[in-house]
């Protein structure tokens, strides 16, 4: 019964989103702070330190961390407005079970536990323990994403467990463990401080990473040159030394063709690619044919940008690449990730001071989660779930027989269309909002219709929340404690700032008070997260991502500590490959040919214009948090249709008209943005809305072969002037989807 | 931070607001924002520039205010104007060579920054300057500035015939003495540049 | 504005002779005031002469403050344009309607403050109106304007007259007496709720506490309070405690009310007679926005009223600001986010310069 119980705009008026504008007792109040609790930001993998003002177990305000050294005080908006999410009145303070026609009600914590096992036994019995999924998130704790997977395996026994860094991080992570054999950034990010070139590929690192900028501005204060490839002339692009407009989809064509111009023109350590690599003769064979006039063409960029490239690329004696999801988000995201390090193991700068690359993590804990078993092929530690050594040493840890681990389950976007399908027909999830992040929402939004019981953990009611028969009250961030792990693989500490609001449990408990009542009690018998880590530590023991030599009080005396951590004694691995020691059996980096081939839906003369999405600076992820928070909603509103000058003259649009942008999927209506920062063959639309704003709507639900990983970046639309819409959708607030 | 100066550079700007955002959490102005953040022509590109108040040896805002309302302190901040004074007439807004004060509607007075005297008075950084994320806002010692800018700071403008010095500094190429504007530009009038730098259609024009 | 040959804004002529002129000239007239009001120095109280000179001495420092301040450009251009403006025969019975309305709201009300902060209101309405009050009673009853006398026929009613003229009587045992004779204790202790709700305003709030000097913040504060409690104590000792002290106590008080009256016309105080000079910007502003509007030569948005403009840049001239651009431009023609959007460019294009020399 995963319809919506009601109106939206019902749901809407009770339950938000509304906009939180003035800490607890007002600005004009004078603020004697009880505490100062020095914690991180949960939005984005970078995981600035912050600190949170505390006034009667409520958070009143922010401080600037100048301390922590990752970001020195420095923050983006969102940083800084977090902790308007606290005392919001959009906050869940009690369970709710849905009532048909009403929307939801207020049940008490007793009932709505025992209707989610009673409704768990009731679909496993009958359709099979596979048929009740669970949906996590990479915004969690390491405790937190590590119960969820034990909890998956050991309480439900479900293999379909998947998190939502499958549309995130996947592709980086299968491109980094096929070609240097671990899963993590190679370096520590002072490291890009002393790279003499940086390229940055497909990362809007002024909206998406913005603490990022300061270390590539210290870079160039240096000397440093910059290169940037966006379809879009980012902030950071704007006065970067190269900036290549490349086709959504094309970046192959500038990595290979780099590689050419630097093969031939002898810009490659060949003892270091003998030494420490194999496979490299395959990839210059794969390159020749990329000359810079062949590569320029799948680029879509004159090839003099891609020698050029070459050239400040080349030659460089320190370098450092990042990347991010403008490279990732294709249904060749992998092959265009082992692209950008094929140049970088070809220049043999990596592994040392200011040499080495960096993949970008979206999501708070987008390196973490992944690490500790959300996602459906793997175990904590980083361990393979079809390994029998990796399978024996976990269900060990577990005190589980081995046999009764299941085995891989479905990725998050098979798992939905397994939903659609009615082969998985119960969910639980937590830290997802797949209604507004999942490609093809429209698709997915029939998916969760068909749902026989779907419960949810939030602390607010999501976009996707308001399709579950019982929502948990969850807690934020700050009202819990742990670690998570931030885009350099350091693993840092976060400190309780308040306890939840009456009515709302810390999820942890949530989640262990489920596995108690499916008969699970004591695999799930913790007193708190601390507990959870040290068997966190011991269940990644011997793994890639080794945390056994870490407690709390040595993360947060060492400001962190990145993995792998083997030993008590061990001071942590901020830089990897050092001394060309990579992580495959044969110690050494793997070089894999790979050629270009179209996106899945190229633009043809129905749909003749390329879509691109991404993020503005204003907001996270599906935007359940930052819609609510007033100051951040003042800056982005709305989404937008971005679309170069000759683009607009020709479809006779121009600036801030409403805009009906289509694909073969869906539509959506948004204003239009006439600017000739953008190729004028794509046009960007940002994703952190719901319903008839979202870009979702309209994107592709093809997938990378390898990491499943969605393919956001690239699909097929048309574009045409259209009226102000005035449907019940529009008229909402634009926070909640509406259009002004 | 001892001796710390505040130094601007106008061209890192990333257009994030942080500063914004920040400076409205500063006790001097509880809730509203003091910082100007400036889309310089979105059409054209995605440059923007904070600016803050740029706190001016003899301010001309305190010149032209009738009310004797805006004052400096010892150490050169030039504060918001005080509020039993400001008779919210509007001379500094409209006299300020770098467009700073701000004239709030809802309390008939101005409001400007102040370089978070709550805290740059007892050796914090101001708040936009603390959470700047690109450079385009510090606050350092001028040594500091020295070792890690590959430009100069220099505290010198001139508009139209007024020369104006400036406790805040400015980052500029190295030989550049003073920031000097003669004309206004409508857009880049400089010849060595190209027309429309950040016209991503042109630059495709060969492609 | 080049016909424009005389500047009202420039004042010709020594500052110190004018401002001088001006102090003698108010204190004269208070003198003048002092005489006639209290009928030759018939009704004059000769206990209360302190008092009086204090006042003569702040009379000239305010009439000297007063007109150095006029002086100055700015405010001279507004002094006269609110003037001009005010007495425009189209618009007089106008302007008298929105005068009373601002009196009402700025001035009684005070509604503007209350805008910045309640507590600051609290805190200011009744130092305000409790200085007022005080002030309205104290002045003339130390220039002899104003006595009261016991009637011939019967003890128990009092009569009141002001410049020697009965206005009113009331029986000695009334709620009218009693309010009259203690509106100075009402008054004290309005001010000192004002007292202690400001300083305890500036006591707790962050900001307030960071741009607060003492001189200027909290001095007017100390003073009003020891005017107050000094006065009080005067009334306690003669209503509770036999006249203990009284001697002491009252010249206690006087020095509190000389060192403030002093103190007048150069500290926060002065902004008490600053205040109401400046209803003119109201007016001003008003004719303004009604007026032509000056458009920016940047970006062409309208910002301000040309009036305005063409104002600042007499303001400018008489205080030697130059900011005549090249090609016949001026500075003051482009609007202030033209301004910081032009500033940034050039910075900008400086670099861009340099980069593409590299």
């Amino acid at each position: 019964m995963a319809k919506l119980p009601t109106d939206i705009s019902d749901l809407v008026k009770q339950f938000g989103p509304s906009l939180h504008r003035v800490p607890p007792g007002g600005w004009a109040d004078t603020r004697e702070d009880d505490k100062l609790v020095k914690t991180h930001c949960c939005f984005c993998g970078q995981q600035c330190g912050i600190q949170l003002r505390v006034q009667n177990n409520k958070v009143v305000g922010f401080e600037p961390w100048e301390d922590w050294p990752f970001n020195r005080g420095k923050l983006c908006p969102k940083g800084i407005k977090r902790y308007m999410q606290d005392e919001h009145p959009d906050r869940l303070k009690s369970p709710l079970a849905r009532v048909e026609g009403k929307g939801f009600e207020p049940i008490g914590w007793d009932a709505a536990l025992d209707r989610v096992v009673s409704e768990i036994k009731r679909i496993q019995e009958r359709y099979g323990k596979d048929s009740f999924a669970f949906l996590t998130g990479a915004s969690l704790t390491n405790e937190k994403a590590y119960l969820m997977g034990k909890f998956a395996r050991v309480a439900l026994q479900t293999a379909n467990i998947d998190y939502n860094g499958r549309l995130c991080m996947v592709s980086s992570a299968t491109a980094s463990k096929k070609v240097f054999g671990i899963d993590r950034s190679g370096n520590p990010w002072s490291d890009i401080v002393a790279a003499d070139v940086i390229l940055v590929a497909g990362a809007n690192i002024s909206e998406c990473a913005p603490i990022t900028t300061d270390y590539i501005w210290r870079a160039r204060d240096r000397g440093a040159k910059l290169i940037v490839t966006d379809p879009r002339m980012t902030p950071i692009a704007r006065n970067a030394d190269l900036y290549i407009p490349v086709r959504p989809g094309g970046d192959i064509g500038v990595f290979n063709g780099m590689l050419h111009v630097m093969i031939k023109r002898g810009w490659i350590d060949r003892e270091y690619i003998a030494q420490h690599t194999t496979g490299f003769e395959e990839v210059a064979r794969a390159v020749e044919k990329y000359t810079p006039e062949f590569a320029a063409k799948i680029a879509g960029v004159p090839s003099e940008m891609i020698i050029r490239a070459a050239e400040l690329f080349g030659p460089a004696k320190t370098s450092f690449v990042l990347h991010a999801k403008g490279i990732e988000h294709h249904s060749k995201g992998v092959e265009n990730c082992i692209a950008v390090m094929s140049l970088v193991l070809a220049s043999g700068r990596l592994g040392r001071e200011g040499c080495g690359y960096a993949m970008i993590t979206g999501q708070g804990n987008g390196q973490g989660a992944r690490e500790q078993g959300g996602k459906c092929d793997q175990l904590p530690g980083n361990r393979d779930i079809s390994n029998p050594e990796h399978r024996k040493y976990i269900a060990g840890v577990w005190g589980v027989p081995e046999e009764s681990l299941p085995q891989k389950g479905l990725s998050a976007i098979p798992l939905v269309e397994a939903i659609h399908e009615g082969r998985i027909k119960g969910l639980i999830s937590i830290c997802f909002n797949p209604v507004v992040s999942l490609p093809d929402a429209n698709f997915t939004r029939e998916a969760f219709d068909k749902l026989e019981f779907y419960t949810n953990i939030d602390f607010f009611l999501s976009e996707t929340s308001r399709y579950a028969d019982i929502v948990l009250a969850g807690s934020l961030m700050e009202e819990d404690e742990g670690t998570t792990t931030n885009t350099e693989g350091r693993v840092i500490r976060h400190r309780k700032v308040v306890s939840p609001p009456e009515g709302a449990w810390e999820d942890w408990k949530i989640i262990c008070e489920i596995a108690r009542r499916l008969g699970h009690g004591d695999k799930f018998n913790y007193s708190g997260p601390r507990e959870i880590f040290d068997e966190l530590r011991v269940a990644s023991k011997g793994g890639v991502s080794d945390y056994f030599g870490m407690t709390w009080d040595k993360i947060e005396k060492n400001n962190g500590i990145c993995w792998p951590c083997p030993t008590l004694d061990h001071p942590g691995t901020p830089r990897l490959y050092e001394g060309g020691k990579f992580g495959h059996p044969d110690g050494k980096a793997h070089f894999i040919p790979v050629e270009w081939r179209p996106s899945a839906e190229m633009p043809d003369a129905e749909y003749p214009i390329i879509l691109t999405t991404g993020r503005v600076v204003a907001h996270f992820l599906s935007g359940t948090q930052t819609r609510r928070i007033g100051a951040l909603m003042d800056q982005a509103p709305e989404p937008f249709c971005e679309l170069h000058p000759v683009l607009a003259e020709k479809l006779g649009i121009i600036d801030d008209d409403y805009v009906k942008v289509e694909s073969r999927r869906g539509s959506v209506v948004v204003h239009a943005r006439v600017v000739k920062t953008i190729r004028p063959d794509t046009v960007f639309i940002p994703y952190h809305w719901p319903l008839d704003r979202s870009a979702n709507n309209l994107t592709i639900r093809a997938l990378d072969p390898q990491s499943l990983i969605p393919e956001y970046k690239v699909c097929a639309v048309r574009v045409f002037k259209t009226d102000a819409p005035d449907d019940a959708i529009a008229s909402l607030e634009v926070q909640a989807g509406g259009i002004r | 931070m001892k001796n710390a100066e505040f130094f601007i550079d106008y061209s890192r700007c990333i257009g994030c607001e942080a500063c914004v955002q920040a400076c409205g959490e500063c006790d001097t102005h509880r809730g509203v924002s003091m910082i100007h953040l400036e889309t310089i022509a979105r059409r054209e590109s995605v440059q923007t520039a904070p600016q803050i108040c740029m706190h001016c040896e003899d301010p001309i805002c305190a010149q032209v205010c009738p009310a004797d309302a805006i004052k400096k302190t010892p150490d050169g901040v030039v504060q918001s104007s005080l509020k039993p004074r400001c008779i919210g007439c509007s001379n500094c807004v409209m006299s300020c060579p770098f467009g700073v004060p701000k004239y709030q509607i809802d309390i008939d007075q101005m409001m400007k920054c102040d370089m978070c005297y709550d805290r740059s008075s007892v050796g914090k950084k101001p708040m936009c300057a603390t959470v700047c994320p690109s450079g385009a806002l510090t606050y350092t010692t001028m040594q500091d500035i020295q070792r890690t800018r590959r430009g100069i700071p220099i505290n010198e403008w001139k508009f139209g015939g007024e020369v104006v010095h400036t406790k805040v500094y400015v980052m500029v190429p190295p030989e550049v003495e003073r920031v000097d504007i003669n004309l206004v530009q409508i857009a880049n009038t400089d010849a060595a540049l190209p027309r429309d730098p950040y016209d991503v259609a042109l630059m495709l024009e060969n492609a | 504005m080049k016909k424009d040959i005389r500047n009202i804004a420039r004042a010709s002529g020594s500052d110190t002779m004018h401002a001088t002129t001006w102090g003698l000239l108010a204190t004269a007239a208070l003198i003048g005031g002092i005489l006639v009001g209290s009928r030759g120095l018939r009704y004059f109280d000769p206990a209360l002469v302190s008092y009086a000179g204090a006042t003569l001495f702040a009379a000239f420092g305010l009439g000297y403050r007063f007109s150095m301040w006029l002086r100055r450009p700015p405010t001279r251009l507004y002094w006269f344009r609110g003037w001009e403006i005010f007495l425009q025969p189209h618009r007089f019975f106008g302007n008298l309607a929105h005068l009373f309305e601002i009196v009402w709201s700025n001035i009684v009300l005070q509604r503007f403050i209350g805008r910045r902060s309640r507590m600051r209101w609290t805190a200011h309405w009744f130092l305000a109106w409790g200085c007022l009050m005080a002030a309205a009673i104290t002045f003339p009853l130390s220039f002899g304007w104003l006595h009261f006398e016991t009637l011939r026929s019967s003890q128990q009613i009092y009569r009141a007259f002001l410049f020697g003229i009965p206005i009113v009587q009331f029986p000695v045992h009334s709620i009218v007496a009693e309010l009259m004779f203690n509106a100075l204790d009402i008054a004290a202790v309005m001010v000192l709720i004002g007292v202690f709700a400001a300083l305890w305003r500036r006591g707790r709030d962050h900001g307030a506490m960071a741009v607060q000097q003492f001189a200027d913040d909290l001095m007017p504060l100390i003073l009003l309070f020891a005017i107050s409690i000094t006065g009080l104590f005067l009334t306690a000792s003669t209503h509770l405690m036999q006249g203990l002290h009284y001697t002491f106590l009252s010249q206690l008080h006087a020095i509190t009310v000389i060192i403030t009256l002093l103190y007048l016309p150069f500290g926060k105080f002065f902004h008490i007679f600053q205040r109401p000079a400046q209803l003119g910007v109201d007016f001003y502003k008003r004719a303004g926005v009604e007026g032509e509007q000056a458009v920016c030569i940047r970006c062409g948005s309208m910002y301000g009223s040309r009036m305005h403009m063409d104002d600042l840049k007499r303001v400018q001239a008489a205080l030697n600001i130059n900011y005549q651009l090249a090609n016949d431009t001026h500075y003051q023609d482009v609007c202030p986010p033209c301004r910081r959007k032009n500033l940034a460019l050039i910075q900008d294009n400086m670099w861009k310069s340099t980069a593409s020399e590299s």
